[in-house]
């Protein structure tokens, strides 16, 4: 019998036993899985874990002594200033203040800051995005304040203009949600200062376009060619088909089209929030 | 192009199909009961807020399994600068008795080093192909081939004669 077909032989021996005599499996487990699945909630996405975690190890959480959340929005006229002077600041759209959320209860911490625009009537738009967006989060993170008791959790909004040239105006929202590990995961508000209009992924190409075919393949491509280069790289490309019609991005430095995804989205958690810069040649041909 | 967010029964039901297999994989990489159920809890918290990215249910298996194995190595580094020698033992026969004799092949599989037992894991276990080993432990496929063979070298050594 050859080599191969020896091993084959022992492998199937060894599924067979494996299937026969199982693994032992620590009493009460499969109840704790079912009492982590029931404690997931749809709007708080991975902010139970801590407190589950206490859960499990010590039986139940302890009731936290009462804090008093403190979510003031706080006006902050000099860093908006400050922050004005920078050069790459344009005169059409800037930031003329910036609203703060702070809350520190000792076991719970939130820090969040986001500029608010003035120069045009899309920058008003985006402020009103960016508020939505970081209410809601805001809102989270207090719902599961009250949840979790003395869990320990954390959340950090912070903010950045990534592009600001004769073209386009693009505010980047960080925001990082902690506990057990931490969460990362991004949205870009942008401004085509052609039109002076906020713009999206699908604003940049012609209708009949199939642009998120063609940037799909793009990511995907390069996706697999990181992967054959270097083994420590693990996106999910069995389960990537195509980027979202309103994918984040943004223009880098040098003009190119960068994609941006959220941690965990596609690749493994280690490799945090994956980007791709898209050659011109991939999209140009479909662009408005 | 439209996605529809599995929703919490759909995902619930999946996790506990796959509960065993979670299991087996994060006692294989972290050795410790105790360890291993809370990265099972934390991938599940994981995967449930990224479940957006999985595209299509029946690839959810490798799919929760790669999560896992990341919080698994997470916990790993924190945690372990050298290894516990007790542990290992506590997997080998004790001494002066045949070593082959009465070894499950949980035990020999958990005698194996650090490196192999994934691997064999989900390959004996849970019948993942080659490529799936890869992607669900970040490694090529040929170096889950390697580990499979070494593997399976030490196996037959542990199990031979039984």
């Amino acid at each position: 019998m050859k080599r191969n077909e020896i091993d084959e032989q022992f492998d199937q021996e060894l599924r067979k036993r494996a299937e026969r005599e199982g693994t032992p499996i620590p009493e009460g487990y499969a109840g704790r899985v079912f009492q982590t699945c029931a404690g997931l909630e749809e709007s708080s996405m991975k902010n139970q874990q801590r407190t589950k975690k206490n859960a499990w190890r010590w039986g139940g959480a302890v009731a936290a002594a009462l804090a008093v959340l403190v979510a003031v929005p706080n006006v902050s006229p000099t860093a908006a200033a400050a922050m004005s002077e920078i050069p790459v600041l344009g005169s059409l759209v800037e930031i003329v203040t910036f609203r703060e959320y702070s809350y520190n209860d000792g076991h719970n911490i939130a820090d969040v800051e986001v500029p608010e625009l003035s120069g045009s009537q899309a920058a008003d738009e985006i402020n009103d995005q960016v508020q939505a967006y970081t209410d809601q989060l805001i809102a989270q993170f207090q719902a599961d304040c009250e949840a979790t008791g003395e869990g320990y959790q954390g959340l950090d909004i912070t903010s950045s203009v990534v592009t600001d040239n004769d073209k386009w105006f693009t505010l980047r929202i960080d925001a990082t949600k902690t506990q057990a590990s931490g969460y990362e995961f991004s949205r870009f508000y942008h401004i085509d200062k052609a039109t002076g209009e906020t713009a999206t992924l699908s604003d940049l190409f012609a209708d009949d376009a199939n642009y998120v075919e063609a940037l799909s393949a793009e990511v995907l491509r390069q996706m697999e060619e990181q992967m054959a280069q270097d083994e420590s790289k693990a996106y999910f490309t069995d389960q990537f088909t195509a980027i979202d019609p309103e994918q984040n991005f943004y223009w880098n430095t040098d003009g190119d089209l960068v994609l941006v995804f959220d941690e965990y989205s596609i690749a493994a958690g280690y490799m945090g929030m994956p980007e791709f810069v898209i050659p011109a040649s991939v999209y140009e041909g479909l662009l408005k | 192009m439209e996605q529809t967010r599995m929703d919490k029964e759909t995902f619930c039901a999946q996790v506990i199909r796959h509960q065993e297999a979670m299991f087996r994989a994060a006692k294989a990489i972290l050795k410790q009961d105790e360890d291993a159920e809370d990265a099972v809890q934390e991938a599940i918290c994981a995967a449930f807020a990224a479940r957006d990215g999985l595209r299509d249910v029946g690839k959810f298996k490798p799919w929760i399994l790669r999560i896992l194995t990341n919080k698994c190595y997470d916990a790993y580094r924190k945690k372990r600068p050298s290894v516990d020698l007790e542990e290992v033992q506590d997997y080998l026969p004790a001494a002066g008795t045949d070593p082959t004799d009465r070894l499950t092949l949980w035990q020999a599989v958990m005698s194996l080093s650090d490196d192999l037992r994934a691997a064999v894991t989900l390959y004996y276990y849970d019948g993942l192909s080659v490529r799936e080993i890869g992607t669900v432990l970040g490694i090529s496929e040929a170096a889950v081939k390697t580990r499979l063979s070494r593997g399976r070298e030490r196996l037959r050594q542990l199990l031979r004669e039984e």
